[in-house]
């Protein structure tokens, strides 16, 4: 009977179907669906920028370290607005790698990059950078790895029979993720994805003037120059929100390479009782500063076994956020240790952040080394 | 020859020991009796012979001995080709004569720094511990890496057109802090020691990026200053035998077994895991009606079940 009501014509029979309407809507609260135009940067209620995603642990925004397995170490990846420390190894040979898988991992999802260094080029350590595994090289290099490893390995392995039904579970990277990459560190990134990405590099000798007279000042010279320099790329590319952005907004990627060495200026490695005792801790704090306030990262590798006051490792540790040690086993007695044949070396882990956390992500295992193969730096649980 | 090869690098940096400490390879200790200083010099001035008779220009940053000395020894064909910068003499400048370099040893560097000169040259510093002495550490880390380096501000740098550059260091006169900073810039290290009056070098070369390579070589330099390589010194009966290292094996106390008897691995083998597939367990899957009864459920009801034949969703009101 109500449906032959609603059949009628007429104005009436109208009418009754706008009341009808209206009484359905009984509050006049609507929905806010999205709209057409996606540059409102009001509606969008989650920041997505390339190559970063959200912690699971407290929605920190994190961008991948270009380790994956490093990334899982320090709880997803790292914190945007933090410093990764890396405390170099004695001969500086696996911790230019880290620092080259950082940069790697920002031109591949596109970040800009800042390369500050006061030994070698800029340009020379992006033609040196290391180069990602796509998709089709990627399959090709993993079946390799897997041919070699199936002809060492002759035990066999009895597993359930249902189990080899299912398809086998191999770590074969997956290229097409948007956040961590695998690269080849035997072969260099091509030219044209240095050429497409952004990139500032600060080399010191040519910023500095050799004839500038050295007087003592609280903050070294290149720190300064350093600092204002990094400023002056985070306000002028509105890396800090300053300039309001009609552009996808887009994560900074620091890179400082040997800082504390007398290359900078600093002569911490010099004595244990030096002038400048405070120029790096300053140096770190405002960096620090600077980090928080804008949408960046930083990685920092420090030539710790050469610092002379334990007091100031200790400062420059606490004044980073992460902080990840290497140690390599060449001239040390674990060389020869057969225990540690396996590997060449061992990473530690000495501090993750609590940002806006009460506890942090530490994992469980302590005891990790890493060694470099052909192809891949791999970080494993050291079997002691 | 070895030695030849280190002049094809940049950055060389040869270090004598005063003290002739038990720096042999063989890890035994041997009481040390020679009282005669492992000095480098003679090394450096081998080396410069050396450059000097491939044809490379080669200057010298003189601070410790007078020029007359250093040229002693050389004969006056390699003596032509030496480029000797002075500051032994006057090193302060008072006698205002023009003759000696002004600015100091640091403006000595940056000249040498800023030369146009093409072609391969060696930079000879007869003592770099002389110059950390009247130098901040860190402007001479700063130059002395500005001038190994020079030629990668250039264009291209070929292989010949490489500087190198040779340092001398009293190790016995600087603290563990600027001997670890000046090895970490250097790309070769010499170390100078001996034994029974034979000097031995031991030789670390950083290359990068790779693992740094180091050997122990013996040498004798001769008076014209060519360098003679040789072997060890002549053995002599050793007053301790070696200690032995024992090589540590993890697998010694344990408190399981690791290793299997051939029976026990044929028992080991020979089982058949519950899961596992053979192809009993594969027919058995695909026929399952063959001579097998096929299971049934015999259910007695109890006194206590409550059993009833009614379906009981007839109850609810849907």
């Amino acid at each position: 009977m109500a449906a032959a009501a609603t059949c009628g014509t007429g104005t009436r029979s109208t009418g009754s179907m706008v009341v009808s309407a209206s009484r359905n809507s009984v509050t006049s609260f609507q929905r806010r669906g999205p709209r057409a135009s996606g540059t409102d940067s009001g509606c969008s209620r989650l920041v997505s920028i390339a190559g970063t995603r959200p912690s699971v642990r407290n929605g920190q925004l994190l961008v991948s370290t270009g380790l994956p397995a490093l990334d899982q170490l320090l709880g997803g990846g790292l914190a945007v607005g933090t410093v990764l420390l890396i405390e170099e190894d004695k001969y500086n040979i696996y911790s230019p790698l880290l620092f080259k898988y950082f940069l790697a991992e920002g031109i591949v999802t596109g970040h800009t990059l800042l390369v500050a260094s006061a030994k070698e080029d800029p340009a020379d350590i992006l033609q040196e950078l290391p180069a990602p595994l796509l998709d089709d090289n990627c399959k090709k290099e993993c079946d390799e790895d897997i041919y070699n490893h199936k002809t060492e390995s002759n035990i066999k392995m009895k597993i359930a029979w249902r189990y080899q039904l299912l398809p086998k579970m191999e770590a074969r990277p997956v290229s097409s993720s948007r956040f961590g990459h695998y690269y080849d560190v035997s072969k260099r990134i091509p030219q044209e994805l240095i050429e497409a990405s952004k990139w500032h590099g600060f080399f010191l000798p040519e910023k500095i003037s050799s004839t500038l007279n050295l007087e003592p000042c609280s903050l070294n010279h290149s720190y300064i120059k350093l600092l204002q320099f990094i400023q002056n790329i985070i306000y002028e590319e509105g890396f800090d929100g300053s300039n309001p952005q009609k552009k996808q907004k887009n994560i900074l990627r620091i890179g400082i390479q040997n800082l504390g060495s007398p290359l900078w200026g600093d002569d911490i490695c010099w004595t244990e009782n030096c002038d400048s005792n405070h120029s790096l801790t300053k140096f770190l704090y405002m960096l620090r500063g600077l980090l928080r306030s804008s949408l960046s990262a930083c990685i920092i590798t420090v030539p710790t076994h050469l610092i002379q006051n334990k007091a100031i490792i200790a400062r420059v540790t606490n004044l980073s956020d992460t902080v990840v040690g290497l140690e390599s086993f060449i001239g040390s007695e674990k060389e020869t240790n057969p225990f540690y044949k396996d590997y060449h070396g061992l990473i530690h882990i000495r501090q993750i952040p609590q940002l806006n956390n009460l506890i942090y992500d530490v994992s469980d295992v302590k005891d990790l080394a890493f060694k470099l193969k052909r192809k891949l730096f791999t970080i494993e649980i050291s079997r002691t | 020859r070895h030695v030849r090869q280190r002049l094809r690098r940049s950055g060389g940096l040869a270090r004598p020991l005063a003290p002739p400490t038990d720096n042999c390879p063989n890890g035994s200790s041997r009481p040390s009796h020679d009282s005669v200083e492992w000095e480098g010099r003679s090394l450096l001035k081998a080396l410069i012979k050396k450059s000097a008779l491939c044809g490379e220009q080669v200057h010298i940053l003189g601070c410790e001995v007078s020029e007359e000395e250093f040229r002693e020894g050389f004969d006056s064909n390699i003596n032509s080709r030496l480029v000797y910068h002075d500051l032994f003499r006057d090193p302060l400048n008072w006698s205002e004569t023009g003759e000696t370099l002004p600015g100091g040893p640091l403006e000595a560097l940056r000249a040498l720094c800023r030369r146009t000169h093409p072609g391969p040259v060696t930079i000879a510093l007869d003592s770099l511990s002389w110059l950390l002495l009247h130098l901040p550490c860190t402007t001479l880390c700063q130059t002395l890496h500005t001038l190994s380096h020079q030629d990668s501000c250039r264009g291209d740098s070929s292989p010949g057109e490489q500087v190198h550059v040779l340092g001398l260091l009293h190790e016995e006169l600087h603290g563990p802090g600027p001997l670890g900073v000046l090895s970490s810039l250097a790309q070769t290290e010499v170390t100078l020691s001996g034994a029974l009056g034979q000097a031995s070098a031991h030789i670390l070369y950083r290359r990068p990026q790779q693992r740094p390579t180091h050997q122990t070589q013996w040498f004798s330099i001769l008076p014209d200053f060519s360098l003679e390589l040789q072997g060890g010194p002549p053995l002599e009966p050793q007053p301790y035998p070696d200690p032995r290292v024992p090589s540590m094996d993890p697998t010694t106390h344990l408190t399981f077994n690791l290793r299997l008897s051939k029976k026990e691995r044929e028992a080991k083998d020979s089982l058949t895991l519950p899961f596992q597939f053979s192809s009993e367990k594969q027919q058995a899957l695909l026929c399952p009606g063959l001579g097998q009864a096929t299971s049934h459920i015999f259910y007695e009801p109890d006194a206590y079940d409550d059993l009833d034949q009614e379906d009981p969703d007839d109850d609810l009101d849907v």
